[in-house]
């Protein structure tokens, strides 16, 4: 049978970021990274705002389920400069892993958070084939 | 402290493009973007953020999969979508209600476990995501 279309997907609600402890989580994603905590946040479920979608910081041995970071590279950040950003991250003490990449399109570099998240900050600098820029 | 002005993209790991293609376009439904630079590296508008599946194979890397329920994709009705679902013999999670939030799971072929999610209840200060 062809699956066609099932899922009417309006957007994404949510992107979970599991922690091994809330607190230093909480702390890397609202004072390193500077983003704003969502008010609706509880004690046990606290989301930071990206722009255009949230992170849920999760607790996975809370929920029976063992911690396992994201992969490289799984969240990838829009920042007006890369390499200012990659400054800011190494003098707060971030991971920031192996150099800077330069696709020809956009440049990047990987980092880990506080609990050993694969995420990056990315600018895309040229525009698309139709000469639109993201 | 550095300047983040969006999430340009989720990178969304898998094995095998043509099966993602047809997971991620046409049993979620999502718009292919067409400026996706390359057949092993396709570009899928979630509304609000943008999945990047790929294969990490081909790009240096170990395919690891999402930890579970990573993306949660808001749906009109939960219910309904896992029927839909199932009707085509996917295989999909038990679904639970937290009291403000129901979500069921679906697995795409590479093991990313998929949350489709809604949020019925308001929030302390009354409004709704």
């Amino acid at each position: 049978m062809r699956e066609s279309r099932l899922i009417d997907a309006e957007r994404v609600d949510f992107i979970a970021v599991p922690v091994q402890d809330r607190e230093r989580a909480a702390r890397f994603y609202g004072e390193t990274l500077g983003l704003r905590r969502n008010p609706n946040s509880t004690e046990t479920w606290v989301e930071f705002e990206t722009g255009n979608v949230t992170l849920a910081l999760v607790d996975p041995p809370a929920a029976g389920q063992p911690f396992v970071p994201l992969p490289f590279g799984s969240i990838v950040i829009r920042v007006p400069d890369v390499d200012v950003a990659r400054a800011r991250l190494e003098e707060a003490g971030v991971e920031v892993v192996g150099e800077t990449w330069d696709s020809g399109v956009c440049n990047g570099a990987v980092f880990r958070d506080s609990e050993g998240n694969g995420l990056a900050v990315h600018r895309r600098y040229a525009p698309y084939n139709d000469g639109t820029l993201p | 402290m550095i300047e983040v002005e969006r999430v340009d993209y989720v990178r969304v790991p898998v094995t095998d493009m043509a099966e993602a293609n047809q997971f991620y376009g046409e049993v979620l439904g999502l718009r292919r973007n067409p400026n996706s630079p390359a057949d092993d590296w396709v570009e899928y508008e979630a509304g609000n953020v943008t999945l990047a599946v790929m294969t990490p194979h081909t790009h240096d890397d170990d395919f690891v999969p999402l930890p579970p329920a990573t993306i949660a994709l808001r749906v009109p009705d939960v219910v309904a979508a896992r029927t839909q679902l199932e009707s085509v013999g996917l295989e999909v999670a038990e679904m639970w209600d937290s009291g403000r939030c129901r979500g069921v799971g679906v697995t795409d072929h590479a093991g990313n476990r998929i949350l489709l999610h809604h949020r019925y209840a308001p929030y302390s200060d009354g409004t709704l995501p």
